[in-house]
């Protein structure tokens, strides 16, 4: 019995913990959920209009994608070349009209100025900077050309650097003092100032073994507004004001925080709630939303990327033979009709709620952009009476077949971009329109976008009959309309897949105004030589152009300074930035 | 019993080994590969992809690729993410105090209250309570995580506007306990309202089977009460088949709910798994996987012993 | 208990085709408590409703699920659209009807691979013992050691597009283990009872053993495991098109109408609310039905208390 007490006793405690545990946690919940919202930091305050920055305060800044790597010589993602900018700087940079400015140079080097002296026999060229004195880095180390130089270097040295194209141009570099650079290139590279966009610390960066594993990935060294204090991955990643920064009233913000939200949404969600106060890279569906919202500003600026839909005029085959013919899109009858069935406007209209333009090349920004005749418009009539002139036959089911072969084409794009899907069903059902079946096959972006052909992406490969993606070109189009249009850039198993020439286009015209764009420095005979090309492209009825996208971005109403940019991202001027009290 | 744990430890060295390999011809056999994070860049040439992939060692033939992985990883060198170039070592050992965090409570949680729902309404079988815990816990284990989880992001965090939208604290501002807690509650909420109705069923039918044993009417017709009857006796026994499930769920607890931690933004091992994924970081997958096995194989070990150890019924050769 | 076993060995040893009756004595039993359990009965109207209606989809919704009309985007729910249009105006109720189609069939379908798989692997361990038995069970913990949702997700990315075919096959393979490791214990268990010892005396061959005594007698568990196995096959494949790796539109499924709806909860939350309500009463009914199937077939389980 003595153990009859003795469980009874223990048993009642063992029961009382644990309602008394559940019991405290249920008050904990309530008193927990009563709270109210934390007000977030100083900057949610009302969004009054006030004149002039006021100095001082934190934004945070959602980013639904994460960085995985801030340093300028392996980044590659778009939202770490914006996060990087806040605290890395260039030689020069391109402002919203397409022109180049000079950061940390003194002024842009060109043909007239002085800066740029081709050789004598035309073949190659100097170039020369000359630097900003009395700069310092973040750390207070004295920056000189010394920096622009190691920056080189590393990039011709180090393997795992993303890209080398313009850098490998480069034979030598001089430095004959500390404010002046000069770059012999082995060739005329005309597009020499998009090069250095970022520098490296030459004093921190050269102590590493190997630059790709160190701490520089998290936290760069920079000459920008802001230094990079803290990463922390999954979840943020802290700038704080640079002490040593160059213009002394700047930046006014003490502290940028980017926020890692998983998803848009969250984002919006954040955004609206002024969690946080700006994001970036809004979808256009969601701009309806945020318009009805009074404290929020949204940022729309012209972009340079284009939405298309390619065509592939060689057999969907495996390593395909560039001088193959694809059995239904080799007609150019039906590649006319597929562009004619395609409602571009409509899908301006209704999936992208105006925010795009419909596209007629894949150059619409700066001094290089298309002026010429836009693509044909929507006609499904005429797509019908061009088919049924060709010979391809309606069947029973609705499906035109010519010769014994049957309409019937896949298209393909990445997985998980919902624009993506839509877009595609609307084609699809068009396309049945006009007698034509279109199957979706999409494929996940590091399957088809992989751009390698041992990883097997079927644009490389041949392996598709339409694909569906996006490129932005540089403010210098030459090296995309290159890789992407001439002849001899078809991917074939003869050069190891070398080239983007996804269409597998064979244009003399093409390939000879491409030639001509790349043979001069003068802005002016590139421009109309490459509008030719694009002229030729379209003639081929190879790409449908689907649309110009902007870029979105978004702040509450209660920061200033930003500025969109249609060449660069939201944070080019963070040091401008500031809230409004 | 020592001999037994012995045995089952070695045999876990050939398994985990088999796993590798398997997991490795798996990524393998995937078509694309990390190289697609560089698409969207208009500098990159054939050439600098060429570049890249020999230098991450990806032009060599698989099984030098496995060899060279495994050698590694048996030093204790767990190889560099592809994309964020750090060591896989640290950037799991980052994650993984957040989830054991987020997992640890949904854990504590889920007993706390499934166990005395479970005896109670194995105790009180057929009454209005027990109808009703029946119904909410057949509602609750039958929605998907990722639509509760939504459901209570839209009604308390943008509906009500109560409750923060994720993330685990409030950025911008120090340590605050209350904060902690009010990030917690929405993720814990969304996986332990799932784990209580299984817990809550699975504790219900095992009391339910014990109470009715031979043993208990001998203990009621000694005179015993009833409250001794169940928590000395019914529950003890009880609670073996709990104690087993309960230690079988144990990896969870370090690998994280994956689809949770992506609704909730919450910088877990679930998020670090997702994004190596999508981004065919091969490093940090076989990284994690290795890890997810080993913990699996060690629960299922520990679930064993333990239910050895509690029934003495059990004996291993 | 005692009385069918013996009643067995007699009809065996008198050459009756007994198990025929007994077996129906024993399955109407069952039935009977079956229909006791007021919640089972009602999963099962549910769940027959939800198949009747997807089945004979065409027939119900005047609506074609792939038709877009960008003029009626996100609809709100009125007489003529009694669920809404979604984001590219195609009628949310046709949509649902037709994702039943899949995502029960890929439900059903998957863990009948599953139990065919995992029976025909646990019973050859159970039945023939020793190294085939090691063997195999080595092989179920290697398969069990890997994490499923992660393991899904690489397939997810390996296979370009996931067809109806090829999530029933990943699923099924990734599912099978529970299976076998009951199989395998119920066989064990029951070879070396009495009745098959007699049913060997006289000379029966191993295949008609397990064919005729073994396996009716293991149905009971198998039966309870598969239900309850295709509530969760429902949630994991619409897990995995939620994520974007399963069933791809435009074909619908209840998952991946909940992934494109959760961008849109804020202008059209009905979008977001249908497709996991049809979600939820599918898997509710099936285990509802699970349920019951447990207490009915198990004799021994009591669910009385004395």
């Amino acid at each position: 019995m003595s153990t009859a007490v003795g469980d009874v006793r223990l048993g009642r405690g063992r029961m009382t913990v644990k309602r008394f545990s559940i019991v405290l946690a249920s008050i904990a919940l309530v008193v927990a959920a009563c709270t109210p919202t934390p007000g977030g930091t100083p900057a949610s305050g009302t969004p009054a209009a006030s004149e002039g920055p006021t100095r001082g305060g934190t934004l945070i800044f959602a980013m639904w994608q994460e960085p995985t790597t801030l340093a300028p010589p392996y980044l590659n993602q778009t939202i770490a070349g914006l996060v990087s900018q806040v605290a890395v700087e260039g030689l020069t940079r391109t402002d919203t009209d397409g022109k180049y400015q000079p950061v940390l140079a003194k002024s842009v080097p060109d043909i007239n100025n002085g800066g740029v002296k081709l050789s004598a026999d035309g073949k190659k060229m100097d170039v020369t900077y000359e630097l900003l004195s009395a700069v310092t880095w973040s750390d207070g180390h004295a920056f000189t050309s010394a920096d622009v130089k190691f920056t080189w270097e590393n990039r011709m040295k180090d393997p795992k650097v993303v890209n080398r194209a313009g850098y490998d141009q480069i034979e030598s570099i001089d430095t004959p003092n500390d404010t002046n650079v000069v770059m012999h290139f082995k060739s005329v590279y005309a597009p020499y100032p998009t090069l250095f966009g970022a520098l490296l610390a030459k004093h921190v960066a050269e102590k590493e073994a190997d630059l790709s594993k160190s701490d520089y990935n998290q936290r760069p060294l920079g000459t920008g507004p802001f230094k990079f204090t803290e990463f922390v991955a999954g979840d943020h990643i802290t700038a704080e004001r640079n002490p040593n920064y160059r213009d002394k009233t700047k930046p006014y913000l003490d502290k940028i925080i980017f926020k890692s939200v998983p998803a848009s949404e969250v984002a919006i969600a954040q955004l609206k709630a002024g969690e946080v106060q700006g994001m970036w890279n809004i979808l256009e569906s969601q701009t309806p939303d945020l318009e009805k919202e009074s404290a929020i500003k949204l940022v729309i600026t012209p972009s340079p990327s284009v939405e298309r839909v390619e065509i592939n005029t060689a057999a969907n085959k495996d390593m395909t033979d560039p001088t193959s013919v694809h059995p239904v899109l080799g007609d150019i009858a039906m590649r006319k009709a597929l562009v004619w069935a395609t409602p571009k406007q409509q899908l301006v209209d209704k999936l992208l709620f105006g925010k795009a333009k419909p596209g007629s090349s894949g150059y619409s920004q700066g001094w290089a952009k298309y002026t010429g005749p836009p693509q044909d418009s929507y006609d499904p009539k005429k797509a019908n009476d061009e088919l049924d002139k060709a010979g391809w036959v309606k069947g029973a089911d609705g499906i035109r077949s010519k010769g014994g072969v049957r309409a019937s084409l896949t298209i393909t794009s990445t997985t998980g971009n919902k624009t993506r899907e839509q877009v595609e069903q609307v084609l699809s059902d068009e396309y049945k329109q006009i007698g034509v079946e279109l199957k979706i096959q999409n494929q996940p972006s590091s399957v088809f976008l992989s751009g390698s052909w041992s990883a097997g992406d079927p644009r490389k490969r041949g392996t598709f009959d339409l694909d569906m993606y996006a490129t932005s070109p540089d403010i210098d189009p030459h090296t995309h309309i290159f890789t992407r249009f001439h002849s001899s850039q078809i991917p074939s198993a003869a050069n190891n897949g070398l080239g983007n020439n996804y269409t597998r286009l064979r244009s003399p015209d093409v390939d000879k105004a491409i030639d001509e764009g790349g043979a001069t420095l003068d802005l002016e005979k590139r421009k109309a030589a490459y509008n030719n090309a694009v002229k030729g492209i379209n003639d081929a009825y190879v790409i449908i152009w689907l649309y110009e996208r902007a870029s979105i971005d978004a702040f509450r109403t209660n920061v200033g300074g930003w500025q969109g940019n249609v060449w660069d991202n939201i944070t080019w001027n963070s040091g401008d930035w500031y809230l409004k009290k | 019993m020592t001999t037994y744990v012995l045995r089952r430890l070695l045999q876990a060295v050939p398994l985990l080994l088999g796993i590798t390999v398997v997991s490795f011809a798996i990524l393998k056999a995937i078509p694309g590969g990390p190289m697609a994070a560089y698409e969207g860049n208009p500098n990159i040439t054939d050439e600098d992809i060429r570049r890249l992939e020999h230098a991450l060692g990806l032009d060599q033939p698989v099984h030098i690729q496995y060899l060279s992985w495994l050698t590694a990883f048996l030093t204790g060198d767990w190889g560099y993410s592809y994309s964020s170039h750090r060591a896989v070592l640290t950037e799991i050992m980052e994650r993984f105090p957040k989830t054991v965090y987020l997992m640890g409570t949904v854990y504590v949680v889920t007993l706390l209250v499934a166990i005395p729902i479970g005896i109670l309404t194995a105790v009180r079988q057929y009454s209005w309570f027990d109808h009703i815990v029946t119904g909410t816990t057949f509602a609750f284990l039958s929605t998907p995580t990722f639509w509760l989880g939504l459901l209570l992001i839209i009604v308390f965090g943008l509906q009500l506007r109560l409750l923060p939208l994720g993330g685990m604290a409030t950025l911008g501002t120090d340590f605050d306990l209350l904060d902690r807690v009010r990030h917690l509650i929405l993720p814990v909420a969304t996986l332990s309202l799932v784990g209580i109705g299984r817990y809550v069923r699975f504790l219900r039918a095992s009391m339910l089977e014990t109470l009715t044993q031979d043993y208990l009417r001998t203990a009621r017709a000694k005179g015993l009460g009833e409250r001794i009857v169940v928590a000395r006796h019914a529950l003890k026994n009880a609670s073996i088949p709990l104690v087993t499930v309960a230690a079988l769920d144990l990896p969870e607890l370090f690998v994280g709910a994956l689809v949770t931690e992506q609704i909730f933004g919450w910088p877990g091992m679930g998020r670090l798994y997702w994004d190596a994924a999508t981004r065919s970081d091969y490093p940090v997958i076989m990284g994690f996987l290795a890890v997810a096995a080993s913990l699996i194989i060690l629960a299922n070990l520990a679930a064993d012993v333990f239910y050895a150890y509690l029934d003495p019924r059990i004996r291993y050769a | 208990m005692a009385t069918l076993r013996s009643s067995q060995l007699l009809a065996q040893a008198v050459a009756l085709p007994a198990t025929a009756y007994r077996e129906r004595g024993q399955w109407r039993m069952a039935f009977e408590r079956f229909l006791e359990h007021r919640l089972a009965v009602a999963g099962i109207v549910v769940l027959a409703l939800l198949a009747l209606l997807s089945a004979f989809a065409p027939l119900v919704s005047p609506y074609n699920p792939e038709k877009t009309n960008l003029l009626l985007i996100f609809e709100s729910p009125s007489p003529s659209h009694p669920m809404g249009t979604d984001s590219l105006g195609r009628d949310l109720a046709t949509r649902i009807l037709y994702g039943g189609r899949v995502s029960l069939s890929v439900g059903v379908l998957a863990i009948a691979v599953a139990i065919t798989l995992g029976t025909l692997i646990g019973g050859i361990a159970g039945f023939y013992g020793r190294w085939i038995d090691a063997v195999l069970m080595r092989v179920v913990d290697m398969m069990l050691s890997f994490p499923r949702l992660f393991l899904l997700i690489l397939f997810g990315v390996f296979f370009k597009g996931m067809t109806l075919g090829v999530i029933v096959i990943v699923l099924g393979l990734l599912s099978w283990m529970p299976t076998s490791r009951l199989v395998r214990a119920t066989f064990l268990s029951l070879k070396n009872r009495d009745f098959v010892e007699a049913a060997r005396s006289i000379g029966a061959r191993n295949r008609d053993i397990i064919a005729r005594h073994i396996l009716p007698n293991s149905l009971a568990p198998i039966i309870v495991a598969a239900t309850l196995g295709v509530a969760g096959a429902i949630i994991t494949e619409s897990t995995l098109s939620f994520l974007g790796l399963g069933i791809q539109p435009p074909t619908p499924s209840w998952g991946n109408m909940l992934k494109d709806a959760t961008s849109e909860m804020n202008q059209a939350p009905w979008t977001a609310i249908f497709p996991g309500l049809f979600i939820f009463l599918a898997v509710v009914s099936i285990n509802f039905i699970g349920d019951g199937l447990r207490d009915a077939l198990d004799p021994r389980h009591v669910t009385k208390r004395i």
